[in-house]
């Protein structure tokens, strides 16, 4: 086996390794289980990054075989990428869980578990068979529920513990029965041998009446719905809080973006699964609206960090749902790093907001107390325009520079679409803020606008240049993912003015200034009762447990046991 | 008459009551965990490769999803043992009954860890008079050795991966018709699994402190548990 070839190998055992030298070895201080354990994540990450560089610069995908029928690697662009970010990941909190752990009880028994998923995480990214997919997929979720579950002695937490685990099965099966029927249509567990298959033929099989490609495309994506906190299957999300926190950083920052990883190694598949990837769109939506909404809600940070993470997952769904995979690695990347340093962080901000709330006064107390000048804002019709048509010019000129021929892509327009609304939104809160000088602050924000969006625009051509280099592939990908553009453009030309008229509306009622009315009308209380309980999701799960235990009671009484 | 004999080892419910209650008998854990090994054996040798009745599959489907809807009550380990071995061994009547070897490795790997199960209850029984799940919590912290190989064998028992049993299942998983049914079944080992060590591991511990086992009985336990995981990948891949 050639050193490239060995890396990715010590990549996913050097992890497990530290894990059973924690477990056999000789119990010393914590500081021997940190050393041990931070060093080897230290140096897992390092493999890894090399083992990027070095795919980068001979880029020719590499399968890895054990010598059996599974346990073998593919290396490929998706596996280096990911295994550079889940070791970045990891490498970070274990350093922070250092410290945040010393006065826990059972130290080495949580670097344990965390080098274990560690390692289970970049097995499950680098497999190069089906059923070594199977066994890390379904590996971590049991150690995901040992981990959230590390403090045993509250019962909150051991209680939302199994929520995950129980969602994480549920996300196992469907998993499963699409690797079964992959294999017996097309008669090999290797993945690029498989993959080779579908490609010769696609619609050689049937299962139920339909082509296997949509069954397992549909079977597929029901496992990454799970897996990802897509709605309705999002209610063990928000409450994996009562874990420790390096483990919620973890969860948030990577193994939650498992959904989007299956996606795109099923890649082919979903080539010829277009309706599938439809509904992947559909649920993704709906999904950014829930947890974005609930996120509003939230009074607890962490649990509003949570909603967060739901709403993200959503967006990294829509983008896999309008054909771009590589945006969905992207983001789940730049979502990951955001993420975790906010987690890491949130206990600090929780305790400097105990000193000071940093409210700001209002402007009669800072003009006579402070002795500042009142703040005040742009003239609201321009501020409208502008937010209205920046963003767009933005977005469509950075596109262009990159792409040229976007129009044509509907995935490209809808993606566009949403950084329209969300450049515009922060426009308007810019607008809202007001300042000593609203027009420089305008501009400024303005100028970050297009930085960022340039920047982000060139890194996300470049990255999905490396994910997928064969601009057919690509293409497959964006036109399965297609709706008729009779259907496509009125909805997107609706959309549009729906959404200029409602950010006229925003920017009219916010100059006008008028003030709310005290009493809410019956419709908006339901609506609010309804998102405070969370759209009462988690009851309706806990009340079909209690009946299923219940009933289960119930036979073993009428039984006598037996 | 051969089919139905074999539904008695294979247990079919009802004849799975007659295993159960033989098992709730016997007072040695030694004695239980030959039973649990033997059982199915003796069924799998009354088959012998005979055709399986379409009739056949559905009952064991139902009485496997029987047995695994009742597990989620059940709170005393060794009758958790048992009713999972019924409700595991029913699904070999789904396996590939013309293959006599591979049927005897499958009802092995699927009854081994119940049968394991039914010793660590034993010494449970020994240290708290009975091996009832949130009887006394906290047992991670006053016996995390016993802790340990129960968990590992609770998860090796509802086929959790690398275990043989894993393999064993996904070799289940052929029919179209029948693959759906057999994975509700599998969520629900799940969902009794983490009922029984939330019962046994978590919240504060109020027994009088107890003695864990010794380090030599935890290592040969573990190494009986890596050989049959070690095992079950080499002959059980052939299956898959």
């Amino acid at each position: 086996m050639s050193i490239d070839g060995l890396m990715p190998l010590c990549i996913v055992l050097l992890p497990m390794l530290s894990a059973l030298l924690i477990t056999l070895g000789p119990s010393g201080t914590q500081r021997r289980v940190a050393r041990l354990s931070v060093g080897i994540s230290a140096l897992t990450f390092i493999l890894s990054a090399a083992s990027l560089v070095s795919y980068a610069t001979h880029p020719h995908p590499q399968w890895l075989s054990s010598g059996f029928s599974w346990g073998s690697l593919y290396l490929d662009p998706l596996s280096s990428v990911m295994a550079v970010a889940v070791a970045g990941i990891s490498f970070v909190v274990h350093v922070y869980a250092v410290r945040y752990m010393a006065e826990e009880p059972g130290y080495g028994r949580f670097y344990t578990l965390l080098d274990l998923m560690t390692g289970t995480i970049l097995l499950m990214v680098a497999a190069g068979d089906l059923i070594t997919l199977l066994v890390a997929w379904h590996l971590i979720g049991v150690l995901l529920y040992f981990l959230l579950g590390h403090d045993l002695e509250r019962p909150a937490a051991q209680r939302y513990a199994f929520w995950t685990f129980f969602t994480y099965r549920i996300g196992d099966l469907p998993l499963i029965l699409a690797a079964v029927l992959l294999y017996k249509s097309y008669d090999t567990f290797s993945l690029p041998l498989l993959f080779e298959r579908i490609a010769a033929t696609p619609d050689a099989y049937l299962v139920f009446g339909m082509p296997l490609t949509i069954a397992v495309g549909l079977l597929v994506a029901l496992a990454a719905f799970a897996r990802s906190a897509q709605f309705p299957l999002h209610t063990w999300l928000p409450y994996t809080m009562e874990g420790p926190t390096p483990v919620s950083a973890l969860m948030h920052a990577g193994i939650v973006n498992a959904g989007g990883f299956i996606i795109n190694r099923f890649a082919p598949v979903f080539m010829h699964a277009g309706g599938v990837l439809h509904l992947v769109f559909a649920v993704g939506l709906v999904t950014a609206v829930m947890g974005s909404i609930l996120m509003l809600t939230q009074n607890d940070i962490k649990k509003s960090l949570g909603y967060s993470t739901m709403g993200q997952m959503g967006f990294m769904f829509v983008e896999c749902g309008v054909g771009a995979f590589s945006l969905a690695i992207y983001h789940l990347i730049a979502h990951g790093l955001f993420k975790g340093t906010l987690f890491l962080g949130a206990g600090s901000v929780i305790s400097d907001a105990r000193k000071q709330d940093g409210v700001p006064h209002d402007d009669v107390y800072t003009f006579v107390v402070e002795r500042k000048p009142v703040a005040s804002r742009l003239p609201w019709m321009l501020a409208a325009v502008v937010t209205v048509v920046v963003p767009f010019l933005v977005l469509g000129l950075s596109r262009w520079l990159v792409g040229g021929d976007f129009v044509g892509q509907q995935g490209a327009v809808i993606l566009l679409f949403f950084g329209w609304a969300t450049g515009a939104q922060l426009l308007f809160a810019t607008y809202r803020l007001r300042a000593e000088n609203p027009w420089r602050t305008m501009a400024m924000i303005i100028l970050s606008l297009v930085i960022v969006v340039a920047g982000y625009t060139l890194i996300e051509h470049t990255f999905d240049l490396f994910m997928y280099p064969d601009r057919a592939i690509r293409e497959r990908i964006y036109a399965a993912a297609s709706i008729p553009l009779a259907t496509f453009d009125p909805l997107v030309a609706i959309l549009t003015v729906m959404i200029v008229v409602g950010w006229l509306a925003t920017y009219y009622a916010a100059a006008s200034g008028k003030p709310r009315s005290a009493a809410l009308s019956p419709a908006r209380l339901v609506l609010y009762s309804l998102i405070s309980r969370e759209f009462y999701a988690a009851d309706v799960y806990a009340l079909a447990a209690q009946k299923v235990l219940a009933l289960s009671k119930r036979m073993n009484v009428w039984l006598r046991w037996l | 008459m051969k089919l139905l004999v074999a539904a008695l080892f294979l247990p079919l419910f009802p004849f799975s009551i007659l295993l159960n209650g033989v098992l709730s008998r016997l007072r040695s854990p030694l004695a239980r965990f030959l039973l649990l090994l033997l059982w199915p054996q003796i069924g799998i040798f009354v088959l012998h490769a005979q055709p399986v009745p379409e009739g056949f599959v559905a009952w064991s489907l139902l009485s496997s999803g029987f047995y695994a809807l009742r597990l989620l009550a059940v709170r005393d380990l060794g009758l958790w043992a048992g009713f999972l071995a019924s409700s595991s061994l029913s699904l070999i009547w789904l396996g590939d009954v013309a293959n006599d070897f591979n049927m005897h490795i499958f009802a092995f790997w699927f009854s081994l860890p119940a049968a394991m199960l039914s010793l660590l209850a034993g010494a449970l029984a020994r240290r708290f008079g009975a091996a009832y799940a949130g009887l006394y919590g906290g047992l991670a912290s006053n016996a995390p050795r016993l802790s340990g190989l129960l968990v590992f064998t609770l998860l090796a028992a509802i086929a959790t991966p690398p275990s043989p049993g894993f393999f064993a299942m996904l070799g289940l998983l052929h029919g179209a018709g029948t693959a759906p049914a057999v994975l509700v079944i599998w969520l629900l080992w799940g969902w009794a699994a983490i009922r029984l060590i939330q019962g046994f591991l978590s919240g504060n511990h109020d027994a009088p402190p107890v003695m864990d086992i010794g380090k030599g009985g935890t290592l040969f336990f573990a190494c009986f548990l890596g050989i049959i995981v070690v095992a079950g990948i080499y002959l059980t891949g052939g299956a898959l």
